[in-house]
């Protein structure tokens, strides 16, 4: 466990006890570089003012809620495009124009639509999630060996049976990965909207202490962006190991 | 009077392969008794594994028919196919793919799961119920395989090459270990297979298939006595029937390209 962590975080903390070694002697200009030690006490600063965590909540908040909302709608579309083989050529060419087209430029057609309120950036987000999700899914129940769905109905599984016993764990792994893949993309598009347009959330924070200047409380923000998606990515990890206990895990 | 156990009468199968109508089984006929051990082989893609498939229920025949006689609760259940490969779910361990057939009919839990215990135990698998099949060896995998066939309770069991991709060694065990299940069953057991010393191994009959597409051309009775074992020498008449057998694969040269039918 201690040598795993240590495999993994050398590099990290050379890069930092450099990085401290150059801003102390100077050699760095502490303006533009504050040293580690100084960002973490204005970390520690911005926690006790409960800054940082109303708007790590507030990016949070609206993530999950994108992330929620274009999963369920993203994996309904793929079972739908699944079962019907015409839905699915017609609307190939739609979804790759969608996937091709930078997400953040559809922004403003969300707004005009929805109006300048939350509902339109978790809409944008979630249909980032959505795509990606419907996309992987999709590929996944195709890639389904039939071998596996003939031997269950082979042994009299009924329909609901096979999707049960056969499709869902066959489709389960990859389905991981594109909830790991698809929460990654809901955070970064929420905090770009955010930088975009919106009052709070870690986004907003980082524009705000570019405007201001704030160099030291923009380099916390932006770890802080970082770490966020560090964590969450660890944890759909260890989901998915508690989940998909077949899967060999040790490549 | 002997009982019949799956018949083929007539069996054709075509299959459409872009507009093409591709011809895989062509007036197959034959019939298997109750507790018959047969082997079918033939070269490769003569059509042995559509006919498994035909008579597992999984492709409707073209033309002709495919008969079982059994009172099995659906007629999806009346034979359980065991594959070459992929013969395993694996997303489910050991106990719970051995015990797969069971669930199928509604076996509760605790009760297919001590029955499948019995038998893993029984087959030397004692210790590896909670494995995965991804920790298994490709023996121990079709072997867990055949268990799951066994206690599925269908009449009929349908083998398409199940020991091909293993090594020697592996082989033998799990055919030692298919006979031992099959004394103590009274299932009938359609084998496909293109290892003829397997077939004459095994079987009471063997059904020798053509080429492409794929009709019984001639039917061989093993007389060798049971219990038998992979580590026997074969005896005089069974080379001979060894010899008869790849004559009619047309393997041996020199000899007539089929030939007749002996018993």
């Amino acid at each position: 466990m201690l040598a795993s962590i240590a495999r993994r975080a050398w590099l990290t903390v050379l890069l930092l006890v450099g990085w401290q070694a150059l801003s102390g002697f100077r050699v760095l200009d502490p303006l533009f570089f504050p040293a580690p030690t100084t960002l973490l006490a204005t970390f520690g600063s911005l926690v006790v003012s409960g800054e940082i965590g109303r708007q790590v909540m507030r990016t949070l908040e609206r993530t999950a809620a994108g992330f929620g909302v274009g999963v369920l709608c993203g994996c309904a579309a793929s079972v739908a495009l699944s079962l019907s083989a015409t839905l699915r050529r017609a609307s190939e060419p739609l979804v790759a124009a969608l996937y091709s087209t930078p997400r953040l430029t559809l922004l403003p057609m969300v707004m005009l639509l929805v109006g300048v309120n939350d509902a339109a950036r978790i809409l944008l987000v979630s249909l980032g999630t959505a795509l990606l999700m419907m996309i992987q899914v999709s590929d996944a129940i195709r890639a389904v060996n039939k071998d596996y769905v003939d031997m269950a109905v082979n042994y009299g599984a009924s329909r609901a049976m096979v999707i049960r016993k056969v499709y869902l764990p066959a489709c389960l792994p990859q389905i991981f990965t594109a909830l790991r893949l698809a929460f990654s993309r809901a955070l970064v598009l929420t905090i770009s909207v955010e930088l975009l347009n919106s009052d709070d959330g870690l986004g907003s924070m980082i524009l705000s202490a570019w405007q201001t200047f704030a160099i030291e409380k923009l380099y916390v923000s932006i770890a802080l962006a970082a770490a966020l998606g560090l964590v969450t990515q660890s944890l759909f990890h260890q989901l998915e190991r508690r989940l998909a206990p077949w899967r060999d895990q040790t490549a | 009077m002997v009982e019949v156990a799956l018949a083929c009468t007539e069996l054709g199968v075509v299959y459409r392969k872009q507009g093409r109508s591709v011809p895989a089984l062509s007036d197959v006929g034959f019939e298997i008794r109750r507790g018959e051990f047969v082997s079918v082989v033939g070269p490769s893609g003569c059509g042995k594994t559509t006919l498994l498939h035909v008579l597992a229920g999984l492709l409707p025949p073209t033309s002709g028919r495919a008969e079982l006689f059994d009172d099995a609760p659906a007629p999806s259940m009346a034979a359980s196919l065991v594959f070459q490969e992929n013969s395993l779910f694996p997303w489910m361990t050991v106990v719970e793919n051995a015990a797969f057939g069971l669930e199928m009919r509604g076996v509760d839990k605790a009760e297919r799961e001590r029955r499948a215990i019995h038998m893993l135990e029984r087959f030397g698998l004692a210790g590896r119920e909670h494995d995965y099949p991804r920790q298994l060896s490709s023996g121990m995998k079709q072997r867990v395989a055949v268990i799951r066939a066994f206690l599925g309770g269908a009449p009929v069991l349908l083998m398409d090459e199940p020991f091909a991709a293993l090594d020697r060694q592996a082989r033998m065990k799990a055919q030692q270990e298919l006979m031992d299940l099959w004394e103590s069953q009274q299932k009938t057991v359609v084998f496909v297979t293109h290892d003829v010393d397997e077939a004459l191994l095994l079987s009471d009959r063997i059904l020798v298939l053509s080429p492409s597409p794929g009709t019984v051309v001639s039917e061989y009775r093993v007389a060798t006595e049971r219990p038998r074992s992979p580590l026997c020498e074969p005896d005089e008449e069974s080379l001979d029937l060894r010899r008869r057998i790849f004559a009619a694969l047309h393997l041996a040269p020199g000899l007539p390209r089929y030939a007749s039918t002996a018993s």
